[in-house]
């Protein structure tokens, strides 16, 4: 039940727009949820008037969020078996070691440092959209349920 | 019981002076009935001032007067233990200025009665180096979030005006995208100029690795590495090996790294370029290391000026690639971390030789 559906998750403004151009750009026409704090992605990852758990093909999540940060939603997102799968990369300003290994520890699939630069924060954008929704084999689909 | 001190307690007395804390042990009346030579440095006072005195004259003014109540307590249940666990102590000296101290109490059966032993340790230091721990761990901690801070703007700065250069260029005409071009590439030097003071703050502070490097070894591969950079110039390699010296191997290789670097940005302009690693002979220093080169050189007027961050002699320009100018302030700090010190030899057009020297040295 994996969508095509990439979730970012970024409270900057400035971030989110250069992102969501970096994916234009690239032709990566996925739809993008973005989602500005920790509390509003833990909504969205875990409905709480019964939807199904979405299961978006990528997570993008920075770290320093409002509310709830990002390695606690990356925690209860591993804690959880309906959505321990799903691709998370974690995109942020910070090189800090600690934050490196922390993210690895609580089940990143991969950490990347925004680049300052222009060009180059266009660059990975794009690298990833394609390693993860075009190289990356997904995780399978389980059985279709009765329904 | 004072009469314990007397010097037919000899074996008792040449534990007391062999102690390296200030002893001081009082009778079971509260007054000193024993002190070592490092008691008497450390109050000020001769031992015959001291002995069969109230031992509250150590006590700083303000703890005197509850003091025989602690006193009184510890001798009814005299257990070892470290005094005051809760609260910072202090001791009274003789010109009656204080110290903070740690105290730790036992209790001495003489078979005439108890002593209590107090050891006294002056902890100024100690508590000062924490205070400088501490400010110098939020000043890393400033730098860093700063430094972290900084980058959202600049990334938004960098960011839209590539996407004016990238959707809008055609309408801002040549000018226009020459004004957004330079927003980019102020940008990115800013960025450049944040990282490097993160990494100074880091290298300020970062624990030094100590291990046997070979100098040598690590010049050549950096060697090799800018010669396979560009393979289209011909440099003309000497390098000393083996260099055997105890050093952090990441960091002195960062050192030859900036100043091979330097040698290579800066001898581009020539043909019959030549770079040398090698040892002179230091009288000061365990070992002493150069990289020379016979490139474009410096007025020897601003040697002082080198090694400052953010300096550089050379116009971007004439040099294309030329850094932000920190290469050089980042080897001075290795160097100096590991006690060495750094230099420059040169003249304009006439060659450049970069020196420094280490303390410790691994017998080969």
């Amino acid at each position: 039940m994996t969508s095509q559906t990439i979730v970012l998750v970024e409270d900057n403004p400035d971030d989110e727009a250069l992102t969501l151009r970096a994916f234009k750009k690239s032709d990566i026409r996925n739809e993008v949820v973005v989602l500005r704090d920790g509390a509003e992605a833990l909504a969205y990852l875990f409905p709480s008037n019964g939807d199904t758990v979405p299961h978006p093909a990528l997570i993008l999540l920075d770290l320093n969020l409002p509310k709830v940060g990002g390695l606690e939603v990356l925690r209860r997102m591993r804690a959880d078996e309906r959505t321990q799968m799903i691709p998370v990369v974690v995109l942020t300003s910070s090189k800090l070691d600690e934050d490196i290994l922390d993210s690895y520890r609580n089940g990143a699939n991969a950490y990347v440092r925004k680049p300052v630069s222009y060009s180059d924060f266009a660059e990975a954008v794009r690298t990833l959209g394609v390693f993860w929704l075009l190289l990356n084999e997904p995780v399978p689909s389980p059985a279709p349920e009765s329904d | 019981m004072t009469q314990l001190a007397g010097p037919a307690d000899g074996l008792f007395a040449a534990l007391l002076e062999a102690a390296p804390d200030a002893m001081v042990c009082i009778a079971a009346d509260g007054r000193v009935a024993l002190v070592n030579a490092q008691a008497e440095r450390l109050f000020g006072y001769q031992r015959e001032e001291l002995i069969g005195q109230p031992v509250e004259i150590l006590v700083p003014d303000a703890a005197r007067a509850v003091h025989p109540g602690h006193r009184a307590g510890y001798v009814a249940d005299p257990r070892h233990r470290p005094m005051g666990a809760s609260r910072p102590l202090a001791g009274r000296r003789r010109d009656a200025s204080t110290f903070p101290a740690e105290i730790s109490l036992s209790a001495i059966d003489t078979g005439e009665g108890i002593l209590v032993a107090a050891a006294i340790r002056d902890v100024t230091v100690q508590l000062r180096v924490r205070d400088l721990e501490r400010s110098s761990q939020s000043l890393e901690s400033f730098i860093y979030s700063v430094s972290h801070d900084l980058r959202a703007p600049l990334r938004a700065l960098s960011g839209y005006s590539g996407a004016l250069l990238e959707d809008y260029g055609g309408i801002l005409g040549e000018e226009g995208r020459g004004y957004a071009e330079r927003i980019v590439a102020a940008s990115e030097q800013m960025t450049q100029l944040i990282d490097y003071l993160l990494q100074l703050s880091r290298l300020s502070r970062a624990e030094l690795h100590l291990q046997p490097v070979d100098l040598g070894g690590e010049a050549a591969r950096i060697a090799e590495e800018l010669q396979h950079r560009e393979p289209a110039r011909h440099v003309r390699f000497a390098i000393e090996k083996p260099v055997q010296v105890l050093a952090d191997r990441r960091l002195i290789r960062t050192v030859l790294q900036n100043l091979l670097d330097n040698a290579w940005k800066f001898t581009s302009g020539r043909d019959d370029a030549s770079i040398e690693f090698g040892t002179a002979p230091s009288e000061d220093a365990a070992v002493c290391c150069y990289v020379r080169d016979n490139g474009a050189g410096f007025d020897p007027a601003y040697a002082g000026k080198l090694f400052q961050p953010f300096q550089r002699l050379h116009a971007a320009h004439d040099f294309p690639g030329t850094g932000t100018g920190t290469g050089l302030a980042s080897v001075r700090q290795i160097v100096e971390r590991h006690g060495g010190r750094v230099w420059a030899e040169g003249a304009v057009g006439a060659g450049a030789t970069f020196y420094f020297t280490l303390d410790g040295k691994e017998s080969a």
